[in-house]
């Protein structure tokens, strides 16, 4: 299982997340802030978990290029 | 320019404490960035919309204009963010908005906000200014011209009548003091290319103020740029020749650095007022000048030099990668109470021991920055010589504190 979150109040919305991992990430037009998509939030942190182990190289490509270190991958 | 003819002082704030301090040592009008799309996005602190009101509330009763400043590049993503800011901006009465992007500029317009052209635009001569003239009515200078460059702007502003929206003629803004960097203003790379951090959003990593080897490729041979810092200029520094910038006819001086304490605002902007003041006064004096560079010397500073507006050839490379301030502060311990009509203040001693006779800092949102030197300590309701860590201990004090504020010690750095 792959384990993103993204502590969303920080982002600069800076769009690089999505042009790593678009299938996981999504400029929001309301905020101009990143939306990790299909998580869920608690406490400001959204998680997403997924069964799909591809799409762990492109989150983690993601969280390197986060100017503000604000995603974080894991693969369990 | 303010209604007193006098050149505008224009201070940073990157959070409240700054901000009061601005109020408190005499700037005319603060620049402050809300959300992500500043220059200082990545600053922990920045202000939120909610602040907005209270930031205009305290200005206002100061007489103090407000800028927002929208600066970054601008996505498609960014566009409902920008006009749902100039509308809370425009709602909370922020006086204008200092603007990059034309998506921003033409919002502004739109909904009769005042702009004022960044410094990101690069404005380098008269025609540029004619043209930013049917959108802004203050315009900041690239800071690459020279004074004599600036000054030719400034006259010819008046001789053809140049007028922003307002209808008054278009004011010219410079940079007064604070960190300069390598790159045309606002417009570099390094940062993103090697951090992945775009400082066209705010994000600058600073890494040009690092030390950096030379290698020849061809030859594998490599030159260390012995003790300097061959990206990182100096601070610029404009007091030692404020007269001469005053003359160009230029309307707002900014002091650069809302990512900066509390205590360099109060300092920069008191230093600054003064100068200005004593120029109008007929009173600005070598040996004036002297006592005020000391003042500026004690706060965070990569040494001091003219930047590019006495012509000077490119280059003035700080010899260091932080600050040379001649003094720092060292956390000493919290605001507890504040008993007003006895002017007492109660503290919590946490971490540094206090003497008679110690220079003392108090910072917080509402209290901004204030030094004081300690005349007299109670510890446990007795006279004492000082306070040490765990005490709590009151002093006498002209100034309210409060539970937010923080102690500190000013020592030689
Ligand atoms: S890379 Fe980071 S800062 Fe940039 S948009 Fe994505 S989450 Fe936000």
């Amino acid at each position: 299982m792959v384990i993103v979150t993204l502590q969303r109040n920080k982002c600069i919305g800076c769009n690089y997340c999505v042009e790593m991992a678009s299938l996981q990430f999504q400029m929001s037009k309301k905020d101009g802030k990143s939306v990790l998509l299909n998580s869920i939030e608690k406490k400001g942190f959204f998680t997403l978990k997924s069964h799909d182990n591809s799409i762990f190289e492109d989150c983690l490509q993601a969280q390197k290029a986060c100017p503000v270190k604000i995603i974080t991958v894991k693969q369990v | 320019m303010t209604s007193t003819g006098k050149i505008e002082l224009m201070a940073p704030a990157g959070n409240f404490e700054s901000l009061q301090a601005a109020l408190d040592n005499g700037a005319d009008s603060i620049y402050f960035g809300v959300e992500q799309l500043n220059m200082r996005a990545r600053a922990s602190i920045n202000f939120t919309l909610k602040d907005l009101s209270e930031i205009t509330r305290r200005c206002k009763g100061k007489n103090v204009r407000t800028y927002l400043t929208l600066n970054t590049i601008i996505y498609d993503h960014d566009l409902s963010l920008v006009k749902t800011l100039l509308d809370a901006a425009k709602n909370a009465g922020v006086t204008a908005v200092i603007a990059m992007d034309q998506a921003v500029i033409a919002y502004a317009r739109q909904i009769n906000m005042e702009v004022h052209i960044s410094t990101q635009i690069n404005i380098t001569n008269i025609e540029t200014v004619k043209f930013y003239s049917l959108f802004a009515d203050t315009m900041v200078m690239s800071r690459e011209l020279s004074l004599r460059q600036v000054k030719k702007i400034c006259d010819q502003i008046k001789k053809e009548e140049i007028k922003g929206p307002s209808g008054n003629l278009v004011e010219v803004e410079v940079f007064g003091h604070g960190a300069l960097c390598m790159a045309v203003s606002g417009k570099c790379y390094l940062s993103l290319h090697s951090y992945n951090s775009s400082a066209n959003r705010g994000a600058c990593k600073q890494n040009c103020r690092k030390k950096y080897t030379v290698t020849d490729q061809e030859t594998g041979f490599e030159i260390e740029l012995d003790n300097e810092y061959m990206m990182s200029p100096k601070d610029l520094c404009t007091l030692d020749f404020l007269d001469q910038v005053i003359d160009t006819g230029v309307k707002v001086l900014k002091v650069e650095g809302r990512g900066r304490s509390p205590e360099y605002v109060a300092t920069v902007i008191k230093t600054y007022r003064e100068a200005i003041d004593a120029y109008y006064d007929d009173t600005y004096t070598k040996e004036k000048v002297v006592t005020w560079m000391g003042e500026l010397e004690k706060v965070y500073n990569r040494g001091f030099w003219s930047g590019y507006y006495l012509g000077q050839k490119l280059g003035e490379w700080s010899d260091g990668s932080g600050s040379q301030a001649t003094q720092k502060k060292v956390y000493v311990g919290k605001g507890v109470h504040y008993f007003p009509k006895a002017g007492i203040a109660e503290f919590k001693i946490e971490a540094y021991d206090i003497m008679l006779g110690d220079k003392l800092l108090v910072t917080g949102p509402t209290t901004g920055a204030k030094e004081f030197h300690l005349t007299g300590i109670m510890v446990n309701d007795k006279n004492s010589e000082n306070a040490k860590k765990g005490d709590s201990c009151t002093i006498p004090l002209d100034f309210r504190i409060r539970l937010s504020d923080k102690l500190y010690k000013i020592v030689p750095s």
